[in-house]
């Protein structure tokens, strides 16, 4: 059984901390009410802007049935850097799961989805700084 | 070296300055369990939890159970065992309090006499050829541990090469940590590992021995190509007015030896002079 492996985070995220054993707790949840066969969480290493141990997951996707984020929020806010791990799973056929948002990116149709999700997300972002919607 | 502890300080007796030097040179100690009768306890205490959740009798001999107990369940039951076990020994009142003493005196020595320590003690378990239950090169200090922590990692069983763990010394990590970036770029985690793997040191730990160290120095494990699994513990202690990150005071670390002059500080008030 190839199973899902976990990510989890070390850093905020969407500004918030959440606790690391929380951010499990959710993704076992997750994966016991969808019958997912879980493997250990990966944890995203504290350096801002690091990716290093996403990266490492996709790169073993071959030897897995998907991932298990904690939340969407936790992938790359440039939106090129998420594109190509984003590309990674479609072109193995691999879901890419989000155990906050209780969603799964399966296809193009649902990366569009996620996609305006990290759209108006930024567009909030931007509101708290109402100078920035000038700019 | 690093700040000028390698001298001789008067302030330390002799094995101390020694197991400090040690620790700042290599980067971890092994030591013989201090207590071999309390580990004896955790060992059997661990063996026969593992056994009454796999419906066997209580083992006579709990280092050859361990030892082969991918002999009796497949690695896709592996994580439920260890899980049940891990809460199980944890629930115990006197486990920790028993893990601390396997290494009190050099914990003191090297972090402190007034400490935090885990909550809850970690358990791996690690049976050959499995390739689930592998850390690769990492260091705590990246994943949310503070840079102020000494790892307390005790085998049930004898470890060695595969089946135990690696660490890259304090002197070669200093130059890997500088060329850290251009490694990561090149070629992600894998390139970090083929950048330390001619440095790293294969930790030989018998049963019946202790390790501790530098959670900030990069270490892992690979798949386990020995004949017998491995079962380890580890837990983490640190001065407990040091500062936390993201494994924070209460939810993952607690206070377990405050003393009296920390409490009577946090309790006193000048008086009122009345001005």
């Amino acid at each position: 059984m190839s199973g899902y492996r976990g990510y989890v985070s070390s850093r905020a995220i969407d500004g918030d901390r959440v606790p690391q054993r929380l951010q499990n707790l959710a993704i076992r949840d997750y994966a016991q009410r969808r019958k997912l066969f879980f493997k250990l969480s990966a944890t995203e290493w504290a350096m801002e802007g690091c990716y290093l141990m996403l990266e490492q997951v996709v790169a073993d996707l071959p030897d897995l049935d998907g991932v298990i984020l904690y939340s969407l929020a936790q992938l790359p806010e440039d939106r090129e850097k998420r594109g190509r791990l984003l590309d990674a799973f479609l072109a193995r056929g691999a879901p890419l799961h989000a155990a906050l948002e209780n969603v799964a990116m399966t296809d193009a149709s649902t990366r569009a989805q996620l996609e305006d999700l990290f759209l108006v997300r930024h567009i909030m972002r931007r509101t708290a700084d109402p100078g920035a919607l000038l700019r | 070296m690093i700040n000028g502890l390698e001298a001789m300080n008067p302030f330390f007796d002799t094995e101390e300055q020694a197991l400090i030097d040690r620790f700042l040179t290599d980067g971890y100690v092994i030591l013989p369990a201090e207590d071999r009768a309390d580990l004896d306890r955790i060992r059997n205490h661990v063996a026969q939890l593992a056994a009454a959740k796999l419906d066997l009798p209580a083992p006579n001999d709990a280092g050859d159970f361990l030892d082969h107990i991918h002999d009796r369940l497949s690695v896709d039951d592996l994580n439920a065992l260890r899980l049940g076990v891990f809460e199980d020994m944890n629930a115990a009142d006197w486990f920790r309090p028993t893990y601390y003493r396997l290494a009190r005196r050099a914990i003191g020595w090297l972090v402190g006499n007034e400490l935090a320590m885990q909550r809850r003690v970690n358990l791996s378990i690690q049976m050959p050829q499995d390739d689930s239950s592998t850390l690769p090169l990492h260091a705590d200090v990246w994943a949310g541990d503070s840079a102020y922590e000494v790892v307390l990692w005790t085998p049930l069983v004898d470890c060695r090469r595969t089946k135990s763990m690696y660490i890259l010394p304090a002197g070669p990590h200093a130059k890997f940590q500088t060329e850290f970036a251009a490694r990561a770029a090149e070629g992600g985690v894998n390139g970090l590992f083929e950048a330390a793997k001619p440095h790293l040191v294969w930790l030989e730990i018998p049963y019946g021995h202790v390790l501790l160290f530098n959670q900030n120095l990069a270490h892992g494990n690979v798949v386990n190509e020995e004949s017998a699994t491995r079962w380890s513990m580890n837990c983490r202690f640190k001065q407990v007015l040091t500062p936390y990150a993201d494994k924070r005071l209460g939810e993952f670390f607690e206070p377990i030896t405050l003393r009296p002059a920390t409490r009577l500080g946090a309790a006193y008030q000048l008086p009122d002079a009345g001005s």
